[in-house]
C-alpha cells in the first residue's frame, strides 16, 4: 500500500500535517481541536451535513462550511467557532435552533447525564432561549418495538438512526417522513422494528429519542458502572460494557473493538441479558432423593454427592460440554476428570479445527476484502451476525460477494476472504482446506473464518486439550454423565445420552432444562457473572469481567473444592487457573496482559497441544432435484432468548424458506403452505421463496423442524392449516 | 417595443406540439448541426453563446457543460429541470406545453454536447396536462428516429418543491426521499448514479437550438451582453394582464410591467415587486426602472431567479404577505437541515405574532436575528428563499410592521388583499386532481 499523501491544514492557528482527505472533525481533534457534531458518524458512510453544528469558516470561502463534511486540503485553513466570530455565531444558531422544539425534559430522561445534546448544549449553548411560543408535540413514546421507544418530541432529526437501517443492517425498516418541521422519524408502514441489530439505533441516538425500552427509568448516570467485558452468546465475542447498578445488570452497550465489531451488537446480545434474573433461575443445588425427585441442598451436601458420584464412576465418566464455558472453567474441569479420575472423554458441540490458524484476519479484514465467498447454507446472521455486518459493509466498499470459489472473481481478485456459514464444515478444516487450494497462506488480506455455534468452542477445546497428554480409553458404559451448561442440558442428544448413564451430574443456569433427569444439579453462571478468557472464531482471545455476582457459588469456587477431594491442585481463580493454560497454550501470557481490546495474537505453541482429527462430514449430499432441508438455530432462540419476554418478536416465525428455481418446479409462491416430509413425518409451513437460496436447499429455522433434517420431499400443501 | 418571441416562436401560429409541424419551421435542423460538431467545438459555440441558466442562479450552461467529465467511465447524464415550483413561475409549463419539440432538441443537443446518451426531464407532479403533451412528443420524436442512440425519460415528481433543488432532484429521481445532498461533489463531477450529471432548467434547453439555428455570435448579441437572449418573465399579481411575456433581457421591468402587463390593475397603486418568483428581495415603485437581467437585478440586491414577476399593489398588507411566503417556504421545507426545519416554522410563528397584535418591537429583531442564523448556514437554498423576501419586506417597509406592533395588530383593520398574489399554502393540492387517471 501507499503512503497517502501528507497535506498541511491551519486549524484555529495551529498547524496539524494529516493524510490528504481526512475529514475536518479528524484533523481538528489531530489539532487538538473538537468541532461538535451530531449527524455526523463516519461508521454510517458518507456525511450528510445536516445539522450544521460543525460550521467552520474556511478561507477564500465566503459561506460558513460544515466541517463534516470538507475534507483535509494542503494550506487548508479552517477557523471553528474557536477562533471565528462567525463560525461561533452560526454554531449558537444551531443550537438555538436545534432546542427550540427540543422539550429539555433531561430530568426525566434516561438520555439525561450520557447525552450529546446535554453535553454540547451546557458547552456552547446560550444560557436561555428566545423561543416563546408553543412548541411542537408528538404522541410520546411510541414503542417502534417491544425493545425500543421513540420520543418524537426529543428527537433532533440528525438522521443517523436511518442511516444507521438504511446504509449499516440495510434493513430499510426505519425512515423519515412527512416534511419540515413536522417530519418524523417512523418505522416503514409503522411496523415493528425487527430484525438482528435494531438497538445499535439507541446508541447512535444523540438524544433521548430512541431509547431501549428495558432501561427506562432504570437509572442515572451516577449511579451506574459500566464494567468491559465481552458477550459470550456466539462466537463473535462483540466488545461490551455492562452497565450495572446496585448489583444488577441494567443494559448493555457497545464497546468499539474497531477489528471485531466497530461498536455495533446484535440485539441478542443488548436485550438478552434479563436471563440473569429469570424466574426459573437456580440458585442452590438440587438432589435426586428417591420418590421425592429434587430437593434442596446445601453446598457442602452437594459437593459431598458430586465428589461421590464422581468417585463411584472414576474411568468410566463422560462430559459433555457447552462450548460457552470459559478457558478458566473449561480448564479447571479438565484438570479435575482427566488428571484426578482418569476420564478423558468429552463431547464438544462441534470439533474446532487449528488448521484454520494459517489464514486468520482480524474480522475487519472482511471489509478491506476484493471479494468475499460466503460458503454454508446457515445464514451468516443466524451465526455470527456481526459477522453479515462485516460482509455488508465489503459490498458496499466495492467487493463482490459469491457463494462458490469457483466464481470467476476469485482468482482475479488480490484480496479473498472465505467465510464458513455451515453446517458442517468440520469445525473449519474443510474451508481450511478450500483456502489452501487457493493459496491463500501468506497473501496480504486473504483468509478464512469458520463460524461456529458456540462462543467459546476454540477456547474450551484448546483448555480441555491442553490438561494432560494421556487419551485414555473409550469409555464401554457410561458410569457418570457430566453435563457442563445450558446449551448442553437442552440438547435432545444429551439428554438421549443421559438415559444409557448410570448417573448424571448437570451445570445448568436455569432448573426447567434437566430437572427431570439430573441426579445432581449444580446451578451454573452466565458469561455475564464470570471472570475468564474466551476465544472468538478469529481465534483471539478475549477477557471476560464479571460485572455482578452470581447468586451461587462460581463454577471454578466448587470445582476447586472438589478438586481437592481428588487431590488434583485447582485454584477458585481464574487468573491462576489461566496461568496454567496460557504456559501450554497461549504463550505464558499474564492473565492482566490480555486487554481490555484485545489484539489478535498467535500462538505457535499452541497446535501441537490441540492438534485433533475432526470427524469426516455426515452429510447427505442432495442429488439433482432432490432438496436438502437445513434446520438452522436461529439467532433469536436459546435459553436466554426464550427467557427474554421483550425479544418473543424476534423469534422466527414458522416458514420455510425455498429457493426460485425448487418452488417453480413444485407450483409454490410465497405465502403458499407446503408439506415437508422425510422418513414418513411430515410438517406443513407457510413458503418463502428466497432469491438467493441454492436449488437444492430449504431452509427452517431449527424450532419449527419437527426435528426433520437431510433429504426431504416438498410439495405444496393440500390443506391449508388452521 | 413588442415581445420577440424566440423560444416561443411559431408557437402561436402553429400547433408545435406535433412533430411535422415543428419540423415545418424548421425543427430539429439544429440537432443535425450539433450533431456534425464534436462535442467540443459544440461547447466552445454554447459557451461563447453565454447562455445563462433561467433556472433561477444565472450559471452559464456552456461553462455548465465544460465541466462535465466527459473522459469518466461511466455513463454521463443530462436533466433537465422542468420542476416549476416557484410560487409566481409558469414560463416552463408553457414552453412544454407548446413547444415541447423544442425542449426535446435543446436535450439532443445538449447531449451530444457531454457525450450523454440518457436525458432525463423531471417535470413537476402537479403539470400533468404539459406531461401528456411532453411524453406525447417525446414518443413521437422517438419513433421519428430522431433520437439516435440518445433516450429520453420524463420522470413526474411526487409534489415536493425540493425536488426543484437540483440535488434533492437527482436524489428523488434516485428513488430516494427527495432531500439536497451536501456539496462538493457538485453533479457535474458526482450526480445521478454517482455519474458526472448535467442539469439546467427547461429555458434553458429550449434556448440552445436557437443558438445552434442563429449561431452563438449573433445570439451574443441579443439581449445585453453579460445576458444575451430572451426569457420568458412570468407575470402575476395586481397587473391588468398577468401572463407569459418574452422578451429580451435588458428590458426595463417598467415597460414589462406597463405596457406589456397593462399596469396595475383597476387603478391602484404600484406597491411591491417580487422580481424572481416568491423567494427574493422585493423592490419598491421607485426601483422598476431596472432592466431585466441577472447583473442589473442583482446590482440593486435581488435577483433574477426564474424570472417571475409578482406585482403587489398597495391594498396588500407586508406582514400577511410575509405570513403567506413564509408558510410556504416552512411547509415545503425538507426536514433535512436544522435552520430551514425549525427556523422556518419559527419565523412564521413570529410573524403571525405581529399579525395577530401579541409581538412586541423585540420581536421584529428577532425575526431578523432567526433569518440570519438560517441564511449562510443551511444545506440548499430553500431555507434562505423563505428570508431573503421577508427581510426585505421588514427593512423596506418597516414602518408597517412597526405600526403592527403599535396598533396591536394588523393597521389594515381588514382591508388587506392578498387576490392574486401567491397562493396560500393549504391550497397546494398534494393530489393534483387527475392524478388517479394515470395511475
Amino acid at each position: 500500500m501507499s503512503t497517502p499523501e501528507l497535506v498541511r491544514v491551519t486549524i484555529d492557528e495551529r498547524d496539524v500535517h494529516v493524510p490528504k482527505g481526512t475529514g475536518i472533525v479528524e484533523t481538528a481533534l489531530a489539532a487538538g481541536v473538537e468541532i461538535p457534531v451530531f449527524c455526523y458518524e463516519p461508521r454510517l458512510g458518507a456525511p450528510i451535513g445536516a445539522c450544521r453544528m460543525c460550521l467552520v469558516e474556511v478561507e477564500g470561502t465566503p459561506k460558513l462550511q460544515t466541517g463534516c463534511t470538507l475534507t483535509a486540503q494542503d494550506g487548508m485553513v479552517v477557523k471553528t467557532a474557536r477562533t471565528s466570530e462567525r463560525a461561533a455565531q452560526g454554531q449558537n444558531g444551531t443550537l438555538e435552533f436545534i432546542l427550540v422544539n427540543h422539550p429539555l425534559d433531561c430530568p426525566v430522561c434516561d438520555k439525561g447525564g450520557e447525552c450529546p445534546l446535554q453535553d454540547l448544549t451546557f458547552r456552547y449553548g446560550p444560557g436561555n432561549t428566545r423561543m416563546s411560543f408553543e412548541k411542537l408535540t408528538f404522541e410520546k413514546p411510541i414503542p417502534i418495538s417491544p425493545t425500543i421507544s421513540l420520543d418524537r418530541e426529543r428527537c433532533i432529526l440528525c438522521y443517523r438512526c436511518t442511516r444507521f437501517s438504511e446504509g449499516v443492517s440495510e434493513d430499510g425498516q426505519l425512515v423519515a417522513a412527512n416534511r419540515g418541521a413536522m417530519s418524523v422519524i417512523t418505522t416503514f408502514e409503522d411496523l415493528p422494528y425487527t430484525g438482528a441489530f435494531t438497538g445499535n439505533v439507541t446508541e447512535l441516538c444523540p438524544v433521548g429519542a430512541l431509547l431501549p425500552t428495558q432501561y427506562r427509568f432504570e437509572g442515572r448516570p451516577w449511579e451506574i458502572v459500566d464494567v468491559p467485558t465481552v458477550c459470550g452468546l456466539c462466537p463473535v465475542g462483540c466488545n461490551i460494557n455492562a452497565t450495572v447498578r446496585e448489583g444488577k445488570v441494567k443494559r448493555i452497550l457497545s464497546r468499539n473493538h474497531f477489528e471485531v465489531d466497530e461498536g455495533w451488537i446484535c440485539d441478542k446480545g443488548r436485550f438478552a441479558f434479563t436471563h440473569l434474573r429469570a424466574e426459573d433461575r437456580l440458585t442452590q443445588p438440587l438432589q435426586r432423593v428417591r420418590r421425592h425427585g429434587l430437593e434442596a441442598v446445601s453446598w457442602e451436601q452437594a459437593v459431598d454427592e458430586a465428589a461421590r458420584l464422581l468417585r463411584e464412576a472414576r474411568g468410566r465418566i463422560v462430559t459433555v460440554l457447552s462450548g460457552s464455558e470459559t478457558v478458566e472453567q473449561a480448564y479447571a474441569l479438565a484438570k479435575l476428570l482427566r488428571v484426578g479420575l482418569d476420564s478423558h472423554q468429552a463431547m464438544l458441540p462441534e470439533e474446532i479445527s487449528g488448521a484454520l490458524d494459517a489464514y486468520r484476519l482480524p474480522l475487519s479484514a472482511i471489509r478491506e476484502a476484493d471479494v468475499v465467498v460466503v460458503l454454508g447454507d446457515v445464514p451468516v446472521v443466524e451465526r455470527a451476525p456481526v459477522v453479515d455486518l462485516w460482509i455488508k459493509s465489503a459490498r458496499r466498499n466495492g467487493a463482490k460477494v459469491v457463494d462458490d470459489t469457483n466464481d470467476p472473481a476469485v482468482p482475479e481478485a488480490e484480496r479473498v476472504v472465505l467465510v464458513w456459514s455451515g453446517p458442517g464444515g468440520r469445525g473449519g478444516a474443510t474451508v481450511a482446506k478450500l483456502a489452501e487450494k487457493l493459496g491463500l497462506a501468506g497473501r496480504d488480506g486473504c483468509g478464512a473464518f469458520y463460524l461456529p455455534e458456540t462462543p467459546n468452542g476454540r477456547g474450551v477445546a484448546d483448555a480441555w486439550a491442553a490438561c494432560c497428554d494421556d487419551e485414555g480409553e473409550a469409555v464401554q458404559s457410561i458410569g457418570l454423565l457430566v453435563v457442563s451448561g445450558d446449551e448442553a442440558a437442552a440438547d435432545e442428544n444429551v439428554r438421549a445420552l443421559a438415559e444409557q448413564a448410570e448417573t448424571t451430574i448437570v451445570v445448568s443456569m436455569y432448573g426447567g432444562l434437566a430437572a427431570g433427569w439430573a441426579d445432581l444439579l449444580l446451578p451454573g453462571t452466565s458469561y455475564l457473572e464470570r471472570d475468564g478468557t474466551f476465544v472468538n472464531l478469529e481465534g483471539r482471545l478475549q477477557r471476560l469481567r464479571r460485572t455482578v455476582e452470581p447468586p451461587c457459588l462460581d463454577e471454578l469456587d466448587w470445582i476447586s473444592q472438589l478438586a481437592a477431594r481428588f487431590d488434583v491442585g485447582v485454584a477458585p481463580y481464574p487468573a491462576a487457573v489461566f496461568a496454567e493454560v496460557s504456559e501450554r497454550v497461549y504463550g505464558g501470557l499474564a492473565f492482566g496482559d490480555v486487554g481490555e481490546r484485545a489484539p489478535l495474537r498467535f500462538y505457535p505453541d499452541a497446535q501441537e497441544h490441540v492438534g485433533r482429527e475432526s470427524l469426516p462430514e455426515p452429510q447427505q449430499k442432495a442429488r439433482r432435484g432432490e432438496i436438502r432441508l437445513v434446520a438452522y438455530k436461529p439467532l433469536f432462540s436459546g435459553a436466554a432468548v426464550e427467557r427474554t419476554a421483550e425479544l418473543q418478536f424476534q423469534r422466527p416465525q414458522p416458514e420455510l424458506e425455498i429457493s426460485a428455481g425448487d418452488a417453480r418446479r413444485r407450483k409454490l409462491a410465497s405465502g403458499d403452505f407446503a408439506t415437508v416430509g422425510s422418513n414418513g413425518s411430515a410438517i406443513t409451513l407457510p413458503v418463502r421463496v428466497n432469491r438467493r437460496l441454492r436449488d437444492g436447499i430449504a431452509r427452517v429455522a431449527l424450532e419449527h423442524a419437527s426435528g426433520l433434517g437431510g433429504i426431504v420431499e416438498i410439495a405444496k400443501a393440500e390443506e391449508v392449516p388452521a | 417595443m413588442a415581445e420577440r418571441r424566440v423560444l416561443l416562436a411559431g408557437a402561436d401560429e402553429r400547433d408545435l406540439t406535433q412533430l411535422a409541424e415543428y419540423r415545418a419551421i424548421g425543427g430539429y435542423q439544429g440537432v443535425e448541426k450539433a450533431r456534425a460538431m464534436t462535442p467540443d467545438e459544440l461547447i466552445a459555440e454554447l459557451e461563447k453563446a453565454i447562455l445563462r441558466g433561467r433556472g433561477g442562479a444565472g450559471f452559464p450552461m456552456g461553462r455548465k457543460a465544460s465541466l462535465i467529465d466527459r473522459k469518466s467511465a461511466k455513463p454521463k447524464y443530462l436533466v433537465v429541470n422542468a420542476d416549476e415550483s416557484e410560487p409566481g413561475a409558469f414560463k416552463d409549463r408553457e414552453v412544454m406545453a407548446k413547444v415541447p419539440h423544442r425542449l426535446i432538441e435543446g436535450c439532443l443537443i445538449a447531449a451530444h454536447a457531454i457525450e450523454s446518451r440518457n436525458v432525463f426531464i423531471y417535470i413537476r407532479g402537479e403539470y400533468l396536462t404539459e406531461y401528456e403533451i411532453l411524453a406525447g412528443a417525446v414518443a413521437e420524436a422517438r419513433e421519428a428516429g430522431i433520437f439516435g442512440d440518445v433516450d429520453i425519460t420524463v420522470h413526474r415528481g411526487a409534489g415536493a418543491y425540493i425536488c426543484g433543488e437540483e440535488t434533492a432532484l437527482l436524489e428523488s429521481l434516485e428513488g430516494k426521499r427527495g432531500q439536497p445532498r451536501p456539496r462538493p461533489p457538485f453533479p457535474p463531477i458526482q450526480g445521478l448514479y454517482m455519474a458526472p450529471t448535467q442539469i439546467n432548467n427547461v429555458c434553458t434547453i429550449a434556448t440552445v437550438p436557437v443558438i445552434l439555428e442563429i449561431g452563438a455570435e449573433e445570439f451574443a448579441k441579443t439581449g445585453v451582453p453579460s445576458s444575451p437572449g430572451t426569457a420568458i418573465f412570468s407575470v402575476s399579481g395586481n397587473v391588468a394582464r398577468p401572463g407569459n411575456y418574452e422578451l429580451d433581457l435588458g428590458t426595463p421591468m417598467r415597460e414589462l410591467i406597463y405596457e406589456h402587463a397593462g399596469g396595475i390593475a383597476d387603478g391602484r397603486e404600484l406597491k411591491a415587486v417580487i422580481p424572481g418568483g416568491s423567494s427574493v428581495p422585493a423592490l419598491t415603485p421607485d426601483q422598476i426602472d431596472v432592466p431585466l437581467d441577472y447583473d442589473s437585478l442583482g446590482a440593486i440586491g435581488t435577483f433574477f431567479g426564474a424570472a417571475s414577476l409578482i406585482v403587489v399593489d398597495d391594498r396588500c398588507c407586508m406582514v400577511q404577505l410575509a405570513i403567506r411566503s413564509t408558510k410556504f417556504y416552512a411547509h415545503e421545507s425538507c426536514g433535512k437541515c436544522t435552520p430551514c426545519r425549525v427556523g422556518t416554522r419559527w419565523m412564521v410563528q413570529i410573524l403571525e405574532s405581529i399579525e395577530n397584535g401579541t409581538a412586541s418591537h423585540a420581536d421584529l429583531e428577532l425575526l431578523d436575528s432567526v433569518g440570519d442564523n438560517i441564511l449562510g448556514k443551511v444545506l440548499c437554498a430553500l431555507g434562505e428563499f423563505a428570508v431573503y423576501p421577508v427581510s426585505s419586506y421588514l427593512h423596506k417597509w418597516r414602518d408597517e410592521f412597526v405600526a403592527h406592533i403599535e396598533h396591536g395588530g394588523c393597521p389594515f383593520e381588514g382591508s388587506s388583499s392578498l387576490e392574486g398574489i401567491l397562493a396560500p399554502s393549504d391550497q397546494h393540492a398534494h393530489t393534483p386532481a387527475g392524478q388517479e387517471a394515470l395511475v
